[in-house]
């Protein structure tokens, strides 16, 4: 028998006929539900990006070097304010003022980086 | 009656009744095609619907560059590629439960001699498999099928000679 022929012969099947409105129906139904279905996955991975990014920027706010607040009341004092700066050299005059022990108070000045400032400032403590 | 193009105009003006009438226009032959590469009303269903919610978006895009037919009949065929990909795993899954022919009744070896076909067939090369699944399940004459494939009618006849020639062999193993 001509191959051809076979193989026409066993791929005929009886094509059953399909309701058109129930196909339709289930049709709409379905791309509905696979198009909220890719709504709801795109507003889980907007909520994702968002909350990642509001961690990030939390995180790197948070991140900033802790130095800075710790040291902040030994900053130099050509970068601070000059009410500041008044407060600091009273507070070393009054330091060394009232000091029992001259040499622990200015090793003290010399632990928190006074000492040249005072000696530029002042010309040296005597 | 409206033409395909009018249809899919109206469907791209927002009118969704044009794309239902649309769908029940090809219906039947996209149906039919699909059951010929089955054998199974619900398989085919399943894949005649894929066609058609892909339909329902690509039309909108739709710049008429093809015939809305040869356009979905490339569709129909892309969908059995993947199903025939798809089955070709499953029958190597389920090998061990496939039955023997020997055992068969006269029904169940029609089935089974459908099934055969058509795993022999998804064994062929793209090319070869395309044009021989529109030869035979929509008995496509060359020009059309050469027209739906983009190549010229004696690629498309020399592929569906090879294609046979193959089968032959892969089926009187």
């Amino acid at each position: 028998m001509n191959f051809e022929k076979y193989i026409k012969e066993v791929s005929d099947s009886n094509v059953s006929s399909l309701n058109e409105n129930i196909f339709l129906e289930k049709l709409h139904s379905e791309r509905r539900r696979r198009d909220s279905n890719k709504l709801r996955l795109f507003n889980g991975l907007s909520a994702g990006v968002c909350v990642l990014l509001f961690s990030f920027i939390t995180f790197s706010q948070l991140a900033d070097d802790p130095i800075v607040y710790v040291s902040n009341d030994l900053k130099s004092l050509e970068s601070m304010d000059i009410e500041t700066e008044t407060y600091v050299y009273e507070l070393a005059d009054y330091l060394v003022e009232t000091s029992d022990d001259i040499w622990e108070t200015l090793a003290f000045l010399d632990e928190i980086n006074f000492e040249t400032v005072i000696i530029n400032e002042n010309g040296g403590l005597e | 009656m409206k033409s395909d193009k009018e249809l899919i105009k109206e469907f791209q003006g927002g009118n969704e009744e044009a794309f239902n009438q649309l769908v029940k226009r090809h219906l039947p032959d996209t149906y039919g095609f699909f059951i010929k590469f089955t054998s199974d009303t619900v398989e085919a269903e399943d894949l005649a619907q894929d066609v058609f919610i892909k339909m329902y978006k690509a039309l909108k895009k739709f710049r008429f560059e093809s015939e809305f037919k040869t356009y979905l009949f490339r569709a129909n065929i892309n969908m059995s590629n993947s199903y025939l990909r798809r089955n070709k795993w499953r029958n190597l899954l389920h090998l061990d439960q496939a039955p023997e022919p020997a055992y068969l009744d006269t029904s169940q070896e029609d089935e089974w001699r459908r099934k055969e076909l058509w795993d022999a067939i998804s064994k062929l090369p793209k090319k070869q498999r395309m044009v021989v699944s529109m030869r035979i399940a929509k008995e496509m004459p060359y020009k059309e099928i050469a027209l739906a494939m983009g190549i010229n009618v004696n690629s498309a006849k020399v592929s569906y000679h090879h294609a046979i020639k193959t089968l032959k062999d892969l089926i009187n193993k």
